[in-house]
């Protein structure tokens, strides 16, 4: 693959050192440490993941335009072994080489005497300010962080190359806190990464928001995953889709992102970009059925951002799509097409809406609730015109009312119109449902309009002048 | 016919025949009350759900002939097809909660022991729900629902019809406790037919009248009665002043039971509409078919007609207008016209024209009451 810059170099190499990390069963380390003595930048990524086949490392292609020789020289030291190795293994790669074979170098092993470990280091130079590589990588660990990956536990150390040799540490650990062990599945850990995500504000505050989200209530999580068949054309894919709603009274904290959504994409089991399935799959999904319009889609480079026609200005929605191979290692050949992936955000939006009664009522349904009120009192009214005591108590019980005398309309129709209202946003949740029973049989369904051909024998107004209004 | 309705033997056309019941003014909050405990049992249940109102459908496609039998008597009634008013659809809630409002209008109007025209009703529900009920057309369908759902009568829901009908010439009325009319007496205007079925029922009626005759149009009906056109034939006037409504129409079949020796005959324009207007007092409607049936009357047709073309000048003579054409479309399609009428809407729809009563007055103002004095001793009527 083409780098374009140290920045993405870097990245790319932590990436690599994370998936070996997750390889391999058992807690990993991974540490990435920058040694600057400026105007060198020193940067080791090491980790304790299983071994590196260096075909990772020879498909890295390093163009002219991409990073320039001033920054880079194009060298890798590599060491690596796998558990089974006795030794570890010591290699130069030079990257801007022209002839492959040239391009690897092998240095003397170093014995491991018996030792039974795994693990990879990398090593290289480049002439960049510690500031511009260090907000990438930090960038990087944030988002990490929502995929709880659990094996992986990574430190960030910047040595500053100075006389009092100042050491700082940043250290990305999973949550300690969390329920999460094992053999949570990857979607229950996307989910928890989501979640934590949001209740820090997008990772912009270090401990969740405990004003903004006071009670359980305030942020509601659902996930969808999708998964297609392997077979020897295709690897199997999986996609999987979290989706949080949050419900802010008022913005407490800065102000929300209003009418906009950033949907953030993982590939593999990194942060990715995004592609144009899944943009096709955004704008293709059928969002009125779930309450909202969107207005546009649009790829952010690092995330895809949608913009919703007025939502309710409290309610924020956030999104994260991870495909991944079910196999690794692999050759990831095929991107996961948009049915795949529009399937697994349904699958979680059809979640959300079944787990939580009210939330992305579709428009038809919010719309025949805003008829309730009027229907109940209807009904109300008839309940309580009747003089007949043992049909009103019939009625009382049949609404779970007391059977005093003394209950008044309003609570009668408010008791109709819950029911009504909670009928309706169940029935909206399975929008194939085949047609509720009538109290009677009905045989014939056809429209009301008339046909030309009844105009004769209707009577306007049963029983008035065709020709005039009646009096 | 109310009769064999209540008979335990009964034709198998008249097991299709659904039917609105006249209930007394107790019964139909019953039937209401059920309405609501079924609409609550279902709505409470474990499988919750809103259900749909089945209504008896008011469609040709419903409706069926009796043919008379024992009597010269055909009408149309409605069979047992249903269509449904649902809440769930989107562009029919508001159809499906008007039925709810006037239902709960009529309930409260019964308990009180009233009765409203159709025109108050409308005003009452624009007060109280302006949002649904925006024309008194409006108003008048949803009652139509709210009668194929409950099948009962519009008049047993505590709704008097309009008062649209008059009577004139030979025959005596009596309310209960009241002096007697004498229609002859009551110069043009007439006798105004209440829109209150139980006062028409009430009416106690003599007559010496040899002949009733329907009449049309207003304007027709006052020139008949300004001539007193009853005293050179002795007969009775009726009209409705265009449609017949059902209080016009239940008098005239109280007096063609009471009185089952006097031919009933219609005066109508010639075109379609006069058309679509005998046949309703002679057959009933689809629109209101559950109630309509009961006062089908065995009406002729006096005049115009095809063969009274020859009276009248070429110029008033109109082309027919679309909805005339419509109508007679629909005509030509009913199974109830006989090859008769049918033969004269042929004649109609070729021509493509039409003639109003009032193109007789080319002979000179008398000689309408000429003209059906004629008619009438020739019996030339169908």
């Amino acid at each position: 693959m083409d780098i374009s810059s140290v920045q993405k170099l870097c990245i790319h190499l932590i990436s690599s050192a994370v998936q070996r990390c997750r390889l391999s069963e058992g807690l990993c380390r991974l540490s990435v440490v920058l040694k600057s003595s400026p105007p060198i930048i020193r940067v080791s990524i090491s980790d304790t993941g299983t071994g590196s086949c260096l075909e990772e490392f020879q498909d890295l292609k390093c163009n002219r335009e991409g990073i320039g020789t001033e920054k880079w020289d194009g060298l890798l030291s590599i060491k690596t072994t796998s558990i089974s190795d006795n030794k570890i293994y010591h290699y130069h790669l030079n990257l801007r080489g022209s002839v492959s074979a040239r391009r690897l170098t092998r240095l003397p092993s170093i014995p491991k005497n018996d030792a039974k470990f795994s693990g990879t280091e990398v090593c290289l130079s480049i002439f960049e300010t510690i500031d511009a590589l260090l907000k990438d990588i930090k960038h990087y660990f944030q988002k990490m962080l929502i995929l709880k990956i659990p094996s992986v536990a990574a430190e960030l150390v910047i040595e500053r190359g100075d006389a009092s040799g100042l050491r700082c540490e940043n250290v990305f650990l999973p949550n300690e806190c969390s329920p999460l062990n094992f053999s949570s599945s990857n979607v229950e850990r996307l989910k928890s990464g989501l979640e934590e995500y949001v209740l820090k504000h997008r990772n912009s505050l270090n401990n969740k928001c405990d004003s903004c989200f006071c009670s359980r209530e305030k942020l509601k999580i659902s996930s969808g995953v999708a998964s297609s068949m392997e077979s020897h054309r295709s690897p199997g894919l999986i996609v999987e889709a979290v989706i949080a709603i949050s419900e802010l009274s008022e913005s407490l904290c800065f102000r929300s992102s209003g009418n906009k959504t950033e949907v953030l994409h993982f590939k593999d089991f990194s942060p990715g970009s995004v592609s144009i399935a899944s943009l096709n799959a955004l704008t293709s999904i059928d969002w009125r059925s779930y309450g909202l319009t969107l207005v546009s889609a649009v790829d952010q480079v690092d995330h895809a951002l949608i913009e919703w026609e007025s939502l309710p200005p409290y309610l924020h929605i956030d999104m994260v799509i991870h495909c991944y191979h079910k196999q690794y290692p692999g050759k990831y050949k095929y991107q996961p097409d948009r049915h795949l992936i529009k399937k697994g955000v349904k699958l979680a939006l059809d979640d959300l809406k079944e787990k939580h009664t009210g939330l992305l009522l579709s428009a038809h349904a919010v719309k025949i609730c805003s008829y309730a009120p009027d229907l109940a009192s209807s009904i109300a009214g008839i309940i309580l015109s009747s003089n007949d005591l043992k049909f009103r108590s019939k009625c009382s019980t049949l609404l779970e009312l007391s059977q005093s005398q003394a209950i008044g309309k309003q609570t009668v129709e408010d008791r109709i119109k819950e029911k009504i209202i909670s009928v309706i946003e169940t029935n909206d949740r399975k929008p194939e449902k085949i047609k509720e029973a009538a109290p009677f049989l009905f045989v014939d369904d056809r429209p009301q309009d008339l046909d030309p051909a009844d105009l004769y024998l209707e009577e306007h107004a049963g029983g008035d002048n065709v020709f005039s209004f009646p009096d | 016919m109310d009769d064999l309705s209540k008979s335990d033997m009964k034709f198998f056309s008249d097991q299709q025949h659904c039917f609105a019941d006249i209930l007394l003014p107790h019964e139909v909050p019953a039937r209401i009350q059920v309405v609501v405990l079924n609409f609550l049992k279902i709505l409470s249940s474990p499988d919750p759900a809103i259900s749909d109102l089945p209504l008896i459908n008011r469609k040709s496609s419903n409706s069926r002939v009796s043919e008379g039998i024992l009597t010269d008597v055909s009408w149309i009634f409605l069979s047992h097809s249903f269509c449904s008013r649902s809440l769930m659809k989107a562009n029919a809630t508001k159809a499906f909660i008007r039925v709810w409002k006037v239902m709960e209008m009529c309930f409260e109007i019964l308990i009180q022991d009233k009765r409203v025209t159709q025109r108050e009703l409308f005003y009452k529900l624009l007060c109280d729900s302006p949002h649904y009920f925006s024309s008194q057309l409006q108003v008048n369908r949803t009652i139509q629902d709210v009668v194929a759902l409950l099948r009962c009568s519009r008049y047993s829901l505590g709704i008097m019809a309009s008062r649209k009908g008059l009577v004139a010439g030979r025959i005596l009325l009596q309310e209960p406790n009241q002096e007697a009319v004498d229609c002859s007496a009551c110069g043009s205007s007439g006798y105004a037919i209440s829109g209150d079925l139980n006062l028409l029922e009430s009416l106690s009626m003599k007559t010496d009248a040899r002949y009733i005759v329907v009449v049309e149009k207003h304007a027709i009906f006052q020139r008949l009665a300004e001539d007193n056109v009853f005293n050179q034939i002795p007969s009775i006037l009726l009209t409705a002043k265009g449609y017949p409504d059902i209080a016009t129409r239940f008098l005239l079949h109280r007096m063609s039971r009471a009185f089952p020796d006097l031919p009933i005959l219609a005066l109508v324009d010639w075109n379609p509409a006069g058309l679509a207007i005998l046949s309703t007092y002679k057959f009933g409607s689809i629109g209101m078919g559950l109630e309509a049936y009961r006062y089908a009357c065995n009406v002729k047709w006096l005049g115009l007609r095809g063969d009274d073309l020859q009276l009248i000048p070429q110029q008033s003579l109109a082309p027919l207008k679309p909805r005339d054409l419509q109508i007679a479309r629909s005509l030509i399609s009913s199974t109830i016209l006989r090859d008769n009428y049918r033969q004269e809407l042929a004649v109609m729809m070729q021509s493509g024209q039409g003639a109003e009563i009032e193109a007789l007055y080319f002979n000179g103002y008398d000689y309408l009451v000429k003209y059906l004095a004629k008619k009438i001793v020739q019996a030339n009527y169908i």
